[in-house]
């Protein structure tokens, strides 16, 4: 009895072993008996195709929980060929569960023979997934850095701790213009700059003994062609788990066009520094010399009126006189314009526009009033603009008398004068209503020096250049519409002050 | 009236020279001149004269752009002359310059009156004249 006992709870203790062990290792099984064709699938192998244990598989429907494609096309090939070519399988494939749930499983199919005819094929069930999807993240995430290390655009190299390369990318080759293989085969140190050949040591020394992580500096290297590459290197070093130095990896950015174009503006600057230098020079010359033999001319003449009055009395005198007076003001004009160009860190103030306007009426209300100007103006008291007060006098000044000068023949001058807000600009628009300029005509040389378009007295052609240049060395800029015979429109744009 | 004595012309322009003299004899601005060509002439010969306290000049017109010693180097030199006369030398600078550069930089002379842009005449002259003759009544 005791025996029977035993040989009853055997068995039992061994299904409930089987059934634990094929659900700790998640392996189920399953057997196909080709006599009866009837299918059994275990516990687990239920458990894995997300079915009830109720459930009754057959072969057909088996067979169709495998992944359309090439898992349900292999796992078909591979039983029939287990039955008909004796052979048995062992593969791993994807099936849909039950539940709509796509896993990668192990399966193992073993075909029974009798007398020479399959009469069984038995296997193996085993879920796989999440170690496959591991492997294949894994897998994955190295070909990702595998394909970055190879197609980086900097050069990437991973060296051993003596200095060998263990793997370097195409990038680097290209830099310093090697094949893979001659690359690899030459030492580091060999096509370092000479003078640079120390520079990487103390942070490969301080990387070895812990006291940093990464470091970046400066290299020369030599190309193949014995051009010198001006790099950025940038070095790493990997430790294993246990905090032990395994290798370095290094990233070198190759500098040299950056290098390259810098020099090019540190000339480009150079030479406009030089060129600013002359600049300078020749305000001097104008300055001084033009104006010191002018200064003589002048005097002279002075003496000769007050030493020698008769010999003044003609026709010629006062012309000389007056070719002098003239080349006076051509040698001032020139200073003025060379002073405007060579100031370079002007600071600027705040200018109240209507203040400006106000002193500038001020100063040629005689002029206003003989020539009967009507002036229309509108400016806020509080719109202020940056500048330079004697810049803004001169060029509000220079508008306004133009404005005069070249009214209509038959009429007086009408002025109208606005200034508006816009952005952080201030626009003041001049708008006269005189003779108008021919813009299609004179457009481009309008703002040019010694340029007159029309025939006046005191046309001297330079009231415009000077203005512009002044306008723009506040930061401003200057617009033109024009019309001949109806008037032009200066449009001044100036930056706004804000007040705090 | 009374009138400078004498006037003292640093310059190497001799046409200036030529026209200043002129200038200054139409304006009857002084009795004597004393013409240097450049700042070491002039710092060689004033030096003596001022030390000396005899003949010295009332006022210099002082030109800065000349060879061998310019006017500031001749500035810095006579600013060092210790005299214990205390007659005062009122020094113009006289140029061609109109650098505000050079203006400027006449502030950092005590003893420089005013800064003169050339051409002179009559008028500027009087106007010296004036200056100087009142700074010898203070």
């Amino acid at each position: 009895m005791t025996l029977i006992k035993t040989s009853t709870a055997l068995p039992q203790s061994e299904d409930s072993l089987f059934d634990f062990i094929q659900k700790a290792a998640v392996i189920g099984t399953w057997e196909v008996d080709l006599k009866s064709n009837i299918l059994t699938w275990s516990e687990e192998t239920k458990n894995i195709h997300e079915v009830s244990s109720d459930y009754i598989p057959n072969v057909e429907t088996s067979l169709s929980y495998y992944k359309e494609g090439y898992s349900r096309d292999t796992i078909t090939k591979l039983f029939t060929d287990s039955i008909e070519k004796h052979e048995s399988f062992d593969t791993e494939l994807q099936i849909i569960t039950a539940k709509g749930n796509e896993k990668w499983v192990r399966s193992i199919g073993q075909p029974i023979f009798e007398n020479g005819e399959c009469v069984k094929v038995q296997g193996l069930f085993q879920d796989i997934d999440e170690k496959t999807k591991n492997s294949k993240k894994l897998a994955f995430k190295e070909e990702q850095l595998r394909r970055t290390f190879d197609h980086a655009v900097v050069g990437m190299a991973i060296l051993d701790l003596k200095g060998n390369w263990l793997k370097i990318n195409k990038s680097l080759c290209d830099t310093l213009g090697y094949s893979r293989e001659e690359l690899m085969e030459t030492p580091f140190v060999d096509i370092t700059y000479p003078e640079d050949k120390k520079i990487g040591y103390k942070g490969v020394n301080d990387m070895v003994n812990g006291t940093i992580n990464h470091f970046e500096t400066e290299i020369r290297y030599i190309s193949k062609k014995g051009d010198i590459v001006w790099t950025l290197v940038s070095s790493t070093l990997v430790k294993n788990d246990k905090g032990e130095p395994q290798h370095f990896v290094v990233q070198i950015n190759d500098l040299t066009d950056i290098k390259k174009s810098s020099s090019k503006v540190e000339q480009l600057l150079e030479t406009t520094e030089n060129q600013n230098k002359r600049l300078l020079n020749f305000a001097h010359i104008v300055s001084h010399n033009l104006r010191s033999h002018y200064g003589n001319l002048d005097m002279l003449l002075d003496i000769m009126k007050m030493d020698m009055p008769e010999t003044t009395k003609n026709e010629i005198f006062p012309l000389i006189k007056e070719a002098v007076n003239h080349l006076g003001e051509t040698v001032e004009n020139l200073n003025e314009v060379a002073a405007i160009n060579v100031k370079n860190d002007i600071e600027l103030e705040p200018i109240n526009l209507l203040d400006i306007f106000n002193k500038a009426f001020k100063s040629i209300s005689a002029q206003i009033i003989e020539s009967k100007t009507k002036i229309c103006m509108d400016i806020d008291a509080d719109i202020y603009v940056k500048g330079i007060p004697a810049y803004l006098d001169s060029i509000i000044l220079n508008f306004l008398t133009n404005a005069i000068k070249y009214k209509k023949a038959d009429e007086p001058a009408k002025i109208e004068v606005y200034a508006f807000a816009k952005k952080n600009k201030i626009v003041l628009q001049i708008k006269d209503h005189g003779l108008g300029i021919d813009l299609e005509k004179h457009g481009n040389k309008l703002f040019g020096m010694y340029k007159t378009f029309h025939k006046h007295k005191d046309s001297r052609g330079l009231g415009l250049f000077i203005t512009k240049n002044q306008i723009e060395a506040v930061g401003g800029q200057i617009e033109v519409e024009s019309e001949v015979n109806v008037g032009t429109t200066f449009n001044l744009i100036f930056i706004r002050h804000e007040k705090n | 009236m009374k009138k400078i004595d004498i006037a003292c012309i640093v310059d190497d322009d001799p046409i200036f020279i030529f026209g200043a003299k002129r200038i200054m004899q139409l304006a009857d601005f002084c009795n004597s001149f004393m013409i240097f060509k450049d700042g070491k002439e002039a710092i060689d010969n004033l030096k003596p004269i001022v030390l000396s306290g005899q003949n010295i000049p009332e006022v210099i017109l002082l030109d800065i752009n000349m060879p061998i010693m310019d006017g500031w180097q001749f500035l810095d030199e006579f600013t060092k002359i210790e005299t214990k006369q205390k007659q005062k030398i009122l020094i113009y600078i006289v140029s061609s310059s109109i650098d505000p550069a050079d203006k400027n930089r006449v502030k950092n002379y005590q003893n420089v009156s005013n800064f003169v842009v050339k051409p002179i005449n009559i008028e500027t002259l009087k106007r010296i004249s004036e200056e100087v003759l009142d700074d010898l009544e203070q």
